[in-house]
């Protein structure tokens, strides 16, 4: 579906740095994730990782630096057109149209894709649409769940349906902000092997605190302290780093945003 | 029979009641409420238009009075200084309470909450105020009075509403036509981005809506609807008056809706119905029914949340045994009924 080169970036990171009052949240960060791979970014509570994902989705606007997706700079755009460009976020605390139910909720995400803007015809009446949200409900394994309201899903199911949400622009870039956290062993296992599958057609960057998951799924591994990188590696590199060891283990957690 | 099939009986029958109203009532009351009956068909159009705005869009506006003035100004000025007729008259006043509202609009949609509640209230205020002093023009509290136009003049047919009927019946069709395009709009795939954004406009963001257009166009629509309501009171009758700007008319708009049920299509022509009817009968006998209304709007938002309309619903599930979010699931496709979509209870009330 892509047309990637082997050694294409997916994300380009360059000098972003974003300050709250005296904090330095995201400082100067730079860096290059290259494409068709499954990259992580971990570190402390605090390190600026929420930050940087708000920075590059345009929530937040950065201070300073560049961010560049598939060779394109969205630097400044906001969070709706950066969403047109082909990147999607899911968020930590997970979230989707509560009131809506599962087929609702992926329609309205299908439609606002495909730029439907009509103000008479009925919203039901696209059958392109109603097909593709069939599709992707599918993809994500929620078809059973088609009219259940989503404020009803068990919370493995909506974190589901927040990709299926965020798979509707057909993304070349997919944020994924903790997508086990909070989750059961079973749900927990539901979700990767599905961020698995995802991570084969789609460039995806995650954020996550399991460890286990960490280093079971990425390919790359970029640490992740005050602000700043702090290293990066594979998984095996990155779990014998002893700076890793003392930013985890040694150093104090500190607050931040 | 289903749910749906029930609420279809349900609109058929209401919509026969109200066809009906000029030749039974006279049967049964004083024609006086076959005037009662359009005063109602009127008011519900200001509630559908904080309906629009919180039920789906999540805006709570205590504004809406401002943009019943513009129409109600629009269409009285349009007829005594232009010599407009019924329908340009009513054109007018929507479109000029469109454009306040695009106006107020601009400013207002970039906040949420209570900000927003808090600053439709000053334009509101700010024009009313306006209003008020404009004195040569609006007539300011005493307001300005025009000779009605005709309906519809045909050579030798000539439709006046001095006739209490045509009256009724140009106002329903009216009143009918703003409800079938609100039905339209909020089943449409811009409807489809009002609920995102009320839903949850951060995620609504995330999928790719531009929310502050969303509310833009939501806020422009409520307007109208505003507006068609002004434009009508001032035809039926035959009057404009700041008084109508007031704060206190938008305050009541939204107890009607919140009564009637937000996120129901014809939620605000029931709680419109319903307190204006408990207005005319009690106020009859005792000048402090406001405390009836009170203690009736504290019951239905205690009791009924999601207002009459909500009631009705939940009937219908009870009715048909089914849990609601179930309901939803055998309906056809153009049916499917989350809480706050219309579909389910568009035709609630009998």
């Amino acid at each position: 579906m892509r047309d990637v080169s082997e050694n294409a970036i997916a994300l380009s990171v360059n000098g972003l740095t974003r300050r709250f009052g005296g904090l330095v949240a995201v400082d100067n960060v730079s860096f290059d994730l290259p494409a068709r791979r499954l990259n992580a970014i971990i570190g402390p509570n605090g390190a600026g990782k929420t930050t940087l994902f708000n920075l590059i989705t345009g929530e937040i606007h950065p201070n300073a630096g560049r961010v560049v997706v598939h060779g394109q700079d969205i630097t400044g755009l906001k969070p709706h057109q950066i969403v047109r460009n082909r990147v999607s976020r899911t968020l930590q605390i997970k979230s989707v149209f509560s009131g809506l139910s599962v087929g609702e909720n992926v329609r309205t995400a299908v439609m606002v894709h495909e730029g439907l803007v009509s103000p008479f015809r009925s919203a039901t009446s696209y059958s392109a649409v109603n097909n593709r949200v069939a599709a992707l409900v599918d993809q994500v394994g929620l078809t059973p769940h088609m009219h259940t309201l989503a404020s009803a899903l068990s919370y493995g199911d909506v974190a589901l349906l927040e990709i299926a949400l965020a798979l509707a622009n057909e993304p070349q870039l997919l944020l994924l902000d903790e997508p086990v956290c909070g989750m059961g062993p079973q749900e927990t296992e539901q979700t990767v092997r599905k961020i698995r599958e995802i991570a084969k057609t789609v460039d995806v960057v995650l954020i996550e605190h399991d460890m286990e998951v960490v280093f079971a799924i990425a390919d790359e591994i970029i640490v992740m302290a005050q602000g700043a990188i702090l290293a990066r590696g594979t998984p095996a590199e990155i779990s014998s780093s002893p700076a890793v060891q003392e930013a985890y283990l040694g150093a104090p957690e500190e607050a931040d945003l | 029979m289903t749910a749906a099939s029930i609420s279809r009986a349900a609109f058929v029958v209401f919509a026969a009641a109200l066809l009906a109203v000029p030749t039974v009532i006279p049967m049964l009351a004083s024609p006086f409420w076959i005037d009662i009956a359009a005063e109602i068909l009127i008011w519900s159009l200001l509630a559908a238009s904080v309906n629009l705005l919180l039920g789906y869009v999540g805006l709570l506006s205590f504004g809406q009075a401002l943009y019943f003035g513009v129409g109600m100004y629009g269409a009285a000025l349009s007829v005594i200084h232009w010599g407009a007729g019924f329908w340009g008259g009513l054109a007018l006043g929507i479109l000029g309470a469109m454009l306040m509202a695009a106006i107020a609009g601009s400013v207002a949609v970039r906040l949420t909450w209570h900000y927003f509640a808090i600053i439709t209230v000053v334009f509101s205020l700010i024009l009313y105020f306006a209003a008020l002093s404009a004195k040569p023009l609006t007539g300011g509290d005493d307001g300005i009075s025009f000779g009605a136009p005709d309906v519809l003049a045909f050579g030798d047919v000539r439709l006046s509403l001095a006739n209490q009927a045509v009256q009724y019946y140009t106002i329903l069709l009216v009143v009918a036509a703003c409800y079938a395009l609100f039905g339209l709009v909020v089943r449409s795939p811009l409807g489809v981005r009002f609920m995102a954004v009320r839903e949850n406009d951060r995620r609504a963001a995330l999928v790719g809506i531009n929310v502050y257009l969303t509310r833009y166009l939501a806020f422009v629509l409520a307007g109208g609807l505003a507006g068609a309501s002004g434009a009508l009171f001032a035809f039926f009758g035959r009057y404009a008056s700041a008084t109508y700007m007031f704060y206190h008319v938008s305050g009541e708009a939204v107890v009607w809706a919140i009564v009637g049920g937000t996120g129901a299509l014809l939620g605000p022509l029931f709680g419109a119905g319903l307190l204006i009817i408990l207005r005319e009968v009690i106020s009859t006998v005792w000048e402090h029914y406001l405390f009836v209304v009170g203690a009736l709007t504290i019951l239905v938002v205690m009791f009924a949340p999601r207002g009459l309309a909500g009631a009705w619903r939940d009937l219908l599930a009870a009715m048909t045994r089914r849990p609601p979010a179930v309901a939803a699931a055998p309906s056809p496709p153009g049916t499917d009924a989350a809480p706050s979509t219309p579909s389910a209870n568009a035709t609630q009330g009998d």
